[in-house]
């Protein structure tokens, strides 16, 4: 099935070449969970990041709908990662 | 003393006198400094139901103990006086490089009182203090000001500056420093105007004396070994600015669209940050001591709308862009120029202009008044509205007093999306509830400066809040506003403070911050001591507005927030449950139901009427 996704600030970077402005199209498993699209993307393991579900906040394990928006940028306009002691 | 100068400068304009005081090391500690001391001064020396144009009002600039030390972001310094847009007092706060010298002329507080006869402008070299005859240079923009004024004084001094927006009494006018940083809300620059004082120039030479230097230098030198590896994994804020929120606060719903008609924009790609770095940035620019450079130099290359100077930021975008309907990135680049250089908001600014273009497409603005068309959408009638609200020509006597006062010749005030008189920023409120309560119990009204929730709603620092729900938004507002006059009180940026001097945690406590404001004063703030500064700051700002005449019925948000659902996107159907939040916000804060502090409340921060 078809999902979009639109990465934001510096994961502008993650995006293919045929995207359009900040949104690609993907095709995805049907049943496929939030976490398992966001191991496709190469965004360090590490990052604090945000994740929207066709603007909102997703639940853990919220299964993709067909034609679902999933936007993910960096945690604040900083885009830094907090790095613990 | 450490980390504070102990110092003031008064200057009485009316009889042309200068004298220096000491600050009482208690106050300064109980105030902690920069929006805290200046709160404390203007409360006790001027009436808050005094004419904010009249020479009764005190205007201050203040720096806070950290300005001007090896802190990271030690940049700040604030324009606390009586504002003449809201009529309650405002904290106006800005970076760049002039609160750094000002701290350094070995003054913390700068108190301008009385009004003087002619145009003049004060130049400061350490301790001398002059003032001088800005008469050359009235009516001359900010640019133009800051070159004259440095040629006359020092190559090395930093100047502060009105535009022909302050001069003119604009209410939505700034005060520009280092050319293109804004004190801009408010309308500081109009206060700046009626007293004749065109410009502030200082030059300072004294370093600020540090409690522990060995501990303050070992922690500044971790938090910006962590913040420079974060910038070589990928900033966001070096890379495109604030310009790349456009994307994000579209993404749920929130971004001011056609006067706030909306909360989405269907033109919001190309006024976005990538579209500012790869056609007009020059280069990044920090303030003074910053190692994130969130500053734009930006040059525009275009027969229209060419021009170079500093911009756009996030808010200007969305104010002069998508509030205006307006999708070219370059006309409002050209616009925040325009802003910069007469001295003018550039988020009250785009937000009276957008009201106008909604009573104007309503029928109730006639085009004869305007003398032309002013659909949503027009970039080229924007920009022309700058220019005639800068001068206050034709209908821009008008732009110029704001968005309420506008909506209101008009009879439909409801069209102004203001709190207390005083225009939003970017964040509709409808999808950002935590946004709402603030706008609506600011003490200076709707500001994101004074406890930016969309931190947590929007970008999830240091945690995600779900922006739609109400529920513990009152908590996290009375702590934010807490926090956030901690953060201006010591002369920080947010941006840093946030991010790296705050627990990242849902409690968002400064332990870092407090350990750095201990190493640099030696004041030895408890945790709890240091919140209550923070509570006290906003105590003390609260009962400025009451006795200006200020109460519950102030603190609320135009109907459309409140009663017109949002129409469409994420934020679909929602409202601000306004009321709900309010009753438990007051009674967190130790407030009455209308609003006032109670007596034990002050007891307990040790304050008086």
């Amino acid at each position: 099935m078809k999902v979009y996704l639109r990465l934001f600030g510096t994961y502008r970077k993650y995006l293919p070449t045929s995207a359009q402005g900040s949104t690609c199209n993907l095709e995805v498993p049907v049943g496929t969970r939030i976490e398992g699209l966001k191991a496709q993307i190469p965004i360090p393991s590490d990052e604090n990041l945000v994740i929207l579900i066709n603007g909102r906040s997703p639940k853990a394990g919220q299964v993709l709908e067909e034609g679902d928006t999933i936007a993910i940028f960096p945690a604040m306009a900083g885009g830094w990662t907090f790095l613990r002691d | 003393m450490y980390g504070w100068n102990g110092k003031l400068l008064r200057v009485d304009l009316t009889g042309r006198t200068i004298s220096v005081e000491d600050i009482d090391p208690r106050v300064a500690k109980d105030f902690i400094g920069g929006r805290g001391l200046a709160i404390k001064y203007l409360y006790q020396e001027m009436d808050p139901r005094a004419d904010p144009l009249s020479p009764e009002n005190r205007m201050i600039f203040a720096t806070g103990p950290l300005t001007a030390t090896p802190v990271p972001t030690g940049n700040r310094y604030m324009v606390v006086t009586k504002s003449p847009l809201t009529g309650a007092l405002t904290c106006s706060n800005s970076g760049g490089m002039f609160p750094t010298e000002m701290k350094r002329t070995g003054f913390d507080l700068f108190i301008f009182e009385g009004k003087a006869k002619q145009p003049v402008y004060l130049w400061i070299n350490n301790d001398q203090v002059e003032i001088r005859s800005a008469s050359h240079i009235w009516g001359k923009n900010t640019h133009v000001t800051e070159d004259i004024i440095v040629a006359e004084t020092d190559p090395k001094a930093k100047v502060a500056c009105i535009g022909v927006a302050g001069e003119r009494l604009a209410l939505i006018a700034t005060i520009m420093n280092d050319k293109h940083r804004a004190a801009a809300r408010s309308g500081v620059g109009a206060v700046m105007g009626s007293k004749n004082l065109k410009a502030v120039a200082v030059r300072g030479t004294q370093q600020v004396a540090l409690a522990e230097p060995k501990k303050t230098r070992g922690l500044c030198r971790k938090v910006h070994t962590e913040v420079n590896r974060d910038v070589k994994k990928g900033s966001t804020l070096r890379e495109y600015g604030t310009a790349y929120v456009p994307v994000v606060t579209n993404e749920i719903g929130i971004l001011p669209t056609r006067n706030f008609q909306t909360g989405v924009f269907d033109k919001v790609e190309g006024i976005t940050g990538h579209v500012l770095t790869e056609r007009y940035l020059i280069r990044a620019k920090p303030c003074f001591g910053c190692p994130i450079a969130c500053g734009r130099m930006t040059r525009v290359e275009d027969p229209v709308y060419g021009g170079e100077g500093e911009g756009p930021e996030y808010e200007t975008i969305a104010a002069l862009g998508s509030a205006c309907g307006v999708g070219n990135l370059a006309a409002i680049t050209k616009a925040n120029y325009l802003c910069n250089e007469l001295g003018l908001d550039t988020i009250s600014m785009g937000a009276t202009i957008s009201c106008a273009m909604e009573l104007y497409e309503k029928g109730y603005l006639p085009e004869e008044d305007i003398g032309m068309r002013l659909h949503f959408g027009d970039a080229d009638a924007m920009i022309e509205m700058v220019k005639l609200a800068g001068e206050r020509e034709g209908f821009g006597d008008l732009l110029a007093e704001g968005s309420y006062r506008l909506a209101a010749r008009y009879s439909h005030p409801e069209y102004s999306i203001t709190a207390k008189k005083l225009e939003f920023p970017g964040y509709d409120p409808r999808g950002s509830k935590g946004m709402g309560l603030l706008y609506a119990t600011s003490n200076i009204g709707a500001s994101h400066m004074a406890g930016d929730l969309a931190y947590m709603e929007v970008f999830g620092v240091p945690k995600k809040l779900d922006p739609l729900v109400i529920e513990k938004k009152a908590w996290y507002i009375k702590h934010f506003e807490d926090i956030f006059a901690i953060i201006d009180a010591t002369g920080l940026c947010v941006f840093l403070s946030i991010r790296y001097l705050f627990d990242p945690t849902f409690e968002v406590m400064p332990t870092r911050l407090k350990e750095l404001i201990n190493y640099v004063t030696g004041a030895g703030y408890t945790m709890d001591g240091l919140l209550e500064a923070g509570d006290r700051i906003y105590n003390l700002e609260r009962m400025f507005l009451v006795r200006a005449g200020f109460s519950r019925v102030d603190d609320t948000l135009p109907p459309r927030m409140l009663e017109e659902p949002m129409p469409e996107g994420p934020a679909s159907g929602h409202v601000v449950e306004l009321e709900e939040m309010l009753d438990e916000f007051y009674s967190l804060r130790g407030w009455d139901e209308n609003g006032v502090p109670t007596q034990e409340k002050l007891d307990s921060l040790g304050l008086d009427w």
